[in-house]
């Protein structure tokens, strides 16, 4: 039997209104990190290779966790192609400003400390010239050697004020959790510059981090993504009890792909914990609750569906969604979240929130419709 | 002068307390600083008798790693689970910005007045 090969139209999508998505990978191969590398590492790479550390587990789709419909047509790597990028994502969902988050975390896991800053450096070079010089709807994180917290902030004084480097980005794979004084002077840099600082999951226990739970490695992929609310968390706690967010009242931090709906009753429980401890870290002055309120984001992706609608809600409402929440699709991951699908209906001002003003406010970005460039 | 008699006044000496059942009520007597407040002997979050609990401090902090004393005394930390109440107000003890500031929660807290040497609370 003879098969035809039909081409099938993509279905019209219908936005109630344009959104901010602050989560989209684009690739940032080595191959095209390299140009951007002293000589003395390009010589290293051409005798020695990357020696940069990889992740231990499978992922989801197709070429290590993309959507299998993300490749561009040219051919090449899913979020490799800006052209392909505007129709698949950023015109078909009515994106007016997405926030670029890279592809490659790997530098953060690598225990040599130069070489981490060299790379990182190359990788908001290559971004700021291959991407953000060419879409003003995207914007930049800045990589950082974060386990060199002095080389970082000399990273986020470097390129930082850029005015299309709207956050700093680390792995949530780290040697300490990120509250720990050792890494202050990268929030020092952070404040000076407005940039929040953003935890995205990747590079637990990987290289000089450390595992990926307080019980050990885990084995499998879908264990993996389940322990990454345990790491997030630990974070989370270390901002708050350190004192971080008293010392630095103006920081955000933002939590990136650990899921959203578990910190509600960790919420609960530090500020139950809080009531009992107090006097133990006096410097924590406030509830918990109240410093994720008034300094923690959280993107939505991967958001958990929840048994039933009331239940959906009351966690909603629990992490304080309407303040802290915003919308993120992962794109190209395997695990995209559709603006149209992943929520189920909200109430308009809750879906505003998400959608747009939440994200506005922390990365500064402009209100709808303003300030556009003709060229759409 | 209609009270409960307590004791000699002489038997709760200053940063001392003395614990009585009045009228079917267990009751915490302190002495702070020659004066005397009286709280029930229930704490509001779980029952626990408050008063066997640590008489302690506020702790409070100007920066991470400092710990600083305020309220010498003045403050019961209840023997499970450790939440502060202050002795004179009842008021169970959050935020040290706002010293008048009181939790939801508080202890009920008696009146109490000394005659000829005798500490009487006042249900």
């Amino acid at each position: 039997m003879e098969v035809t090969e039909v081409k099938i139209a993509e279905p019209k999508i219908k936005m109630k209104r344009s959104i901010i998505d602050v989560d989209i990978h684009n690739y940032t191969p080595l191959d095209e990190i390299k140009r951007y590398l002293p000589r003395a590492y390009r010589d290293q790479i051409d005798l020695w290779g990357w020696r940069l550390p990889g992740s231990l587990y499978l992922n989801g789709g197709v070429k290590v966790g993309q959507m299998t419909d993300s490749t561009p047509p040219g051919g090449g790597f899913p979020g490799s192609d800006l052209q392909f990028m505007r129709e698949q994502l950023l015109d078909r969902y009515q994106i007016d400003y997405g926030v670029l988050t890279g592809s490659d975390y790997s530098c953060q896991a690598s225990p040599d400390l130069d070489y981490a800053a060299a790379v990182s450096s190359a990788i908001n070079e290559y971004t700021l010239e291959h991407w953000l010089a060419k879409e003003s709807r995207l914007k930049g994180s800045v990589f950082i050697p974060k386990q060199d917290p002095l080389q970082s902030a000399k990273e986020i004084h470097r390129v930082g004020s850029h005015p299309d480097m709207v956050q700093v980005i680390v792995s949530s794979g780290a040697e300490k959790p990120y509250g720990h004084r050792y890494y202050h002077p990268i929030y020092e840099a952070c404040v000076e510059h407005n940039l929040p600082f953003t935890i995205h999951v990747l590079m637990e226990g990987v290289g000089i981090n450390g595992p990926n739970t307080g019980a050990g490695y885990v084995s499998y992929y879908p264990e993996y993504r389940a322990s990454r609310p345990m790491v997030m968390a630990a974070h989370l706690a270390s901002f708050i009890y350190e004192g971080v967010f008293e010392k630095f009242p103006t920081l955000k931090v933002v939590l990136q792909e650990a899921g959203v709906f578990w910190i509600a009753p960790y919420l609960w429980k530090m500020d139950e914990d809080w009531k009992a401890l107090r006097f133990q870290t006096p410097w924590v002055k406030k509830k918990p609750s109240e410093y994720f309120r008034s300094n923690v984001r959280v993107s939505s992706q991967p958001l958990e569906p929840t048994p039933n609608p009331e239940t959906f809600n009351q966690m909603m409402n629990s992490v304080y969604a309407n303040e802290t929440l915003m919308f993120c699709s992962d794109y190209p991951h395997w695990d995209f979240d559709s603006p149209l699908r992943a929520f189920p209906k909200l109430e308009d001002s809750l879906w505003e929130k998400i959608f747009y003003q939440n994200a506005a406010d922390l990365y500064s970005l402009p209100a709808r419709g303003a300030g556009k460039e003709g060229a759409r | 002068m209609s009270g409960f008699l307590v004791g000699k006044a002489s038997e709760i000496p200053e940063g001392d307390k003395k614990i009585v059942v009045a009228d079917g009520r267990s009751i915490g007597v302190y002495n702070i600083g020659g004066q005397f407040y009286a709280i029930r002997n229930t704490c509001p979050h779980q029952g626990a008798a408050l008063c066997t609990g640590i008489t302690a401090a506020f702790i409070t902090s100007s920066g991470t790693g400092s710990f600083e004393y305020e309220r010498d005394g003045e403050i019961v930390r209840c023997p499970w689970h450790q939440w502060e109440f202050d002795i004179k107000t009842g008021c169970m003890v959050i935020d040290p910005k706002m010293r008048t500031k009181s939790y939801e929660v508080t202890v009920e807290r008696y009146d109490v007045s000394i005659e000829d040497q005798d500490v009487y609370i006042h249900l």
